[in-house]
C-alpha cells in the first residue's frame, strides 16, 4: 500500500505543469457547477421561503371545498374541532396564523381597482413573516385598529396615500353585501409585484366584520416546531380532523403548479450541468490517456521486473483520485466565498428578465443557495466522474501486453 | 556447474499480415550457473525474441523453457510476474529506470517487491552502488544521472536481488565507448564475485569480447556457439 501511494504521489509532481492543469479543470469545473446549482437552488429557496412567509405557510388548515373552489362562501367555522386539533399537536406546533382572504373592490375618489383583502391576527402574522419591517409609509396595524395597510403598487394605481380613506364593495359570506370605508393606515412594500399591486390588510376582526364572516377564516396557518416534519405532521394531523369538513394541506400541496414549474425549469438545468459535467469529464479523460501513451514503456518495465498489474492499476488510480480530491476540494473551498458573498448579496436583475421574473411574482433578483447540500452534490458528482474515468488507466494497465508497450 | 536455463525445441512464430514469421526456430541450448554469454546475430536474426522467451516475456509457440526444473511456458501469467520477480534480472537498451525513484530506491525496487526486510533492502542497495561505483549518487533520481550511470544503476538493481540469471537486451547499444567500457567490467567482476548468469544480447563486438561464451543466431536458429577461456 505505502508502494502505491509513494509513486501516485511522486508521478503527480514528475509533470507538475499537467497535474496543476488537470487539478484546475477540476477545480473551475466544481466552482462553476456549485455556482450554477447555487444560483438555481437559491432562486427556489428565496421563492419557496417568501410565498411561505408571505403566503401559505408550512401547513394549512381549510374547508373541505375551499382549497378547489377558494370562496368566502367556504371559508370554514374556527370551532371547538380546530380548537381541539391545536390543542391536541401543541407540542408539535410552534404556532398558528388565521386568516380571512377575499377579493374587493377599492375604489379611491377617481380610481377602482379589484383587490385582495386579507383579514389577518397582528401578532400572530408578524410571528411568521417580517411584514412591519416592510412598512414605507405610516404604521403597521395595532390590534383592534379599524384601518388598512396598503401594498405600494396598490396605493399608486389607486393614487392612495397614509390618511386617504378607501371605499370597499364586495361580495361577503353567503351573497351577502361587503361594503365599507377604511382610512388607510400604512403603506407597505411588498417586494413581488404582482402581490405588491392588489394587497389590503385589515385585521381579522375587521375583515370578519366586513365580510359578515363571523368567527370564519378562509385557512388557518400551521407553522411547525420543525419545518423538517411538515409532511409527517400534516399527515397526523389529517387522520384526526373530521375530513368531511376540513382539509389539511402542505406547502407543498399549496404550491403544487409553481413546484412542477421548478421541477420543469430544473430538468433544463440538469441538461446544462450534464453538458458541464461533459466537459470536465472530457478535459480529464485527455490528460489521463496522454499520461497512459507516455507511460507504456514505463508500464512494459515495471511488469517486467515482477510488478503484479493490480499494483500498477492501484498507482494509477490513486494518481487520478489524488488529484480529483484536491481539485474538487479546492473548488468547494474556492466556492465558499463567493457563494457566501452573493446568499447575502443577491444578483438584482434588470430589463426583460427582470420583468420575465416579476411575472411570475417573484422578486427580482438572483439568490444564491448556501445550503450544504449545493456543496456536497456538486462535489460528489465531480468526484464521481473523475473516480470512474480514473478505472479507465486501469482497465488498460490490465489490458497492457508487456511486449507491444516495450517498444 | 548447474543449469540454469534449458530450452528445448523453442520455437516463435508471429503471425504477420503477409506471412508468418519464424523469428525463434527449434532452439536448443542450456545455460549453466555463473556463465558470461553474449548472443549475436544481424539485425532480426531473433536474440531479442529469444530474451523474451527464456525471460518469460513472451509465451513460445512450441518448445519449452525449462528454469530450475520448472517449464516456464506452462506457467499463467500471474505465476509468471511471481517467477520473474523471484529468479530473474533483466537490463534493457534504454528506459530502465523508474522515474521518480532515486538510484538506491530503484536498485531497492526489486527487493520491494519481494517484501524484503527495510534494513536488508537499505544494506544491499547501498553495497551494490558502491559495486557499480556510485555510492555518491544514492539520492539522486534518474535524470541526474548520465546514460552510462542509468545503465550502472540498473545492473546494480537486476543484481541486488540475487536472481538465478541476468537478462541484458543491448545494455551497451547507447553508451559511449567509456560508459561501455565501464559497464563491462562492473558486469564481468559481479559476475565472477556473485557467481550470476549473465546473457546479452548484443551487436557490440566490446560485449562479445568479454564474452566467455558466443551464440550467434542467424534467422531464428543457431549457427554457432563457441566457449572462450577469457
Amino acid at each position: 500500500m505505502n508502494l502505491i501511494f509513494t509513486l501516485a504521489w511522486r508521478n503527480l509532481w514528475r509533470n507538475r505543469k499537467r497535474t496543476f492543469i488537470t487539478m484546475s479543470s477540476v477545480f473551475f469545473a466544481v466552482i462553476l457547477a456549485i455556482l450554477f446549482f447555487s444560483m438555481e437552488q437559491g432562486s427556489y429557496e428565496r421563492m419557496i421561503d417568501s410565498l411561505v412567509k408571505y403566503s401559505t405557510g408550512y401547513i394549512q388548515v381549510q374547508d373541505v371545498l375551499y382549497h378547489e373552489e377558494p370562496s368566502i362562501d367556504h371559508a370554514m367555522l374556527f370551532d371547538e374541532d380546530i380548537e381541539a386539533l391545536l390543542e391536541k399537536y401543541d407540542e408539535e406546533i410552534s404556532f398558528h396564523v388565521p386568516r380571512l382572504q377575499s377579493f374587493a373592490l377599492a375604489a379611491t375618489e377617481n380610481t377602482t381597482r379589484g383587490s385582495m383583502v386579507t383579514g389577518i391576527d397582528v401578532e400572530k402574522e408578524l410571528m411568521m413573516n417580517d411584514l412591519s419591517d416592510d412598512i414605507t409609509q405610516g404604521e403597521f396595524l395595532s390590534k383592534n385598529d379599524d384601518g388598512l395597510l396598503i401594498a405600494e403598487g396598490l396605493a399608486s394605481i389607486l393614487g392612495a396615500g397614509v390618511g386617504d380613506t378607501l371605499v370597499l364593495l364586495g361580495q361577503g359570506f353567503q351573497g351577502t353585501t361587503a361594503a365599507g370605508k377604511f382610512p388607510v393606515k400604512g403603506m407597505v412594500d411588498l417586494k413581488i409585484p404582482e402581490i405588491n399591486n392588489n394587497t389590503l390588510y385589515m385585521t381579522l376582526e375587521n375583515a370578519q366584520w366586513f365580510y359578515g364572516a363571523d368567527n370564519r377564516l378562509t385557512a388557518l396557518i400551521i407553522m411547525p416546531e420543525n419545518p423538517d416534519k411538515t409532511q409527517s405532521l400534516a399527515q397526523q394531523m389529517l387522520e384526526d380532523i373530521d375530513r368531511e369538513w376540513y382539509t389539511i394541506l402542505t406547502w407543498e400541496e399549496l404550491l403544487k403548479d409553481l413546484l412542477a414549474l421548478m421541477k420543469f425549469d430544473m430538468a433544463g438545468t440538469m441538461v446544462m450541468m450534464v453538458i458541464l459535467y461533459i466537459v470536465i469529464a472530457f478535459g480529464l479523460f485527455g490528460t489521463i490517456l496522454m499520461m497512459l501513451i507516455e507511460r507504456q514503456r514505463e508500464f512494459a518495465l515495471l511488469f517486467s521486473l515482477g510488478m503484479k498489474r493490480k499494483i500498477l492499476a492501484g498507482v494509477c488510480f490513486v494518481e487520478t483520485l489524488f488529484i480529483s480530491l484536491a481539485g474538487t476540494l479546492m473548488g468547494v473551498i474556492g466556492a465558499i466565498p463567493i457563494v457566501s458573498y452573493f446568499h447575502f448579496n443577491p444578483i438584482p436583475l434588470s430589463g426583460q428578465m427582470a420583468e420575465a421574473i416579476s411575472e411570475y411574482g417573484f422578486e427580482p433578483v438572483l439568490p444564491f443557495s448556501s445550503d450544504p447540500t449545493v456543496f456536497y452534490t456538486q462535489a460528489l458528482y465531480v468526484l464521481i466522474i473523475s473516480v470512474l474515468i480514473g478505472l479507465y488507466p486501469v482497465k488498460k494497465v490490465f489490458q497492457l501486453k508487456i511486449l507491444d508497450a516495450k517498444h | 556447474m548447474k543449469t540454469v536455463i534449458k530450452t528445448s525445441n523453442l520455437e516463435k512464430i508471429y503471425n504477420s499480415s503477409v506471412a508468418p514469421v519464424r523469428a525463434v526456430n527449434d532452439v536448443n541450448l542450456e545455460f549453466r550457473e555463473g556463465e558470461f554469454t553474449a548472443i549475436v546475430g544481424p539485425s532480426g536474426s531473433g536474440k531479442t525474441t529469444f530474451l523474451n522467451l527464456i525471460g518469460g516475456l513472451d509465451k513460445p509457440t512450441k518448445g519449452k523453457v525449462i528454469i530450475d526444473e520448472t517449464d516456464i511456458s506452462t506457467l499463467k501469467e500471474s505465476q509468471l510476474f511471481d517467477f520473474r520477480l523471484r529468479n530473474i534480472g533483466f537490463v534493457f537498451q534504454s528506459y530502465n529506470l523508474i522515474p521518480v525513484l532515486t538510484a538506491k530506491e530503484n536498485v531497492s525496487f526489486i527487493m520491494l517487491l519481494q517484501k524484503r526486510a527495510k534494513e536488508e533492502m537499505e544494506k544491499r542497495a547501498k553495497e551494490m552502488l558502491e559495486q557499480v561505483g556510485l555510492s555518491d549518487k544514492i539520492n539522486v533520481r534518474p535524470n541526474q544521472l548520465s546514460g552510462g550511470q542509468q545503465q550502472r544503476v540498473a545492473v546494480a538493481r537486476a543484481l541486488a536481488s540475487k536472481p538465478k540469471f541476468v537478462l541484458a537486451d543491448e545494455p551497451t547499444a547507447n553508451l559511449d565507448t567509456e560508459s561501455a567500457f565501464n559497464l563491462l567490467d562492473i558486469m564481468s567482476r559481479l559476475n565472477k564475485e556473485e557467481n550470476i548468469t549473465l546473457i546479452f544480447s548484443t551487436h557490440d563486438q566490446r560485449v562479445i569480447e568479454r564474452a566467455k561464451r558466443v551464440i550467434t543466431l542467424v534467422d531464428g536458429s543457431v549457427s554457432k556457439d563457441e566457449n572462450f577461456d577469457r
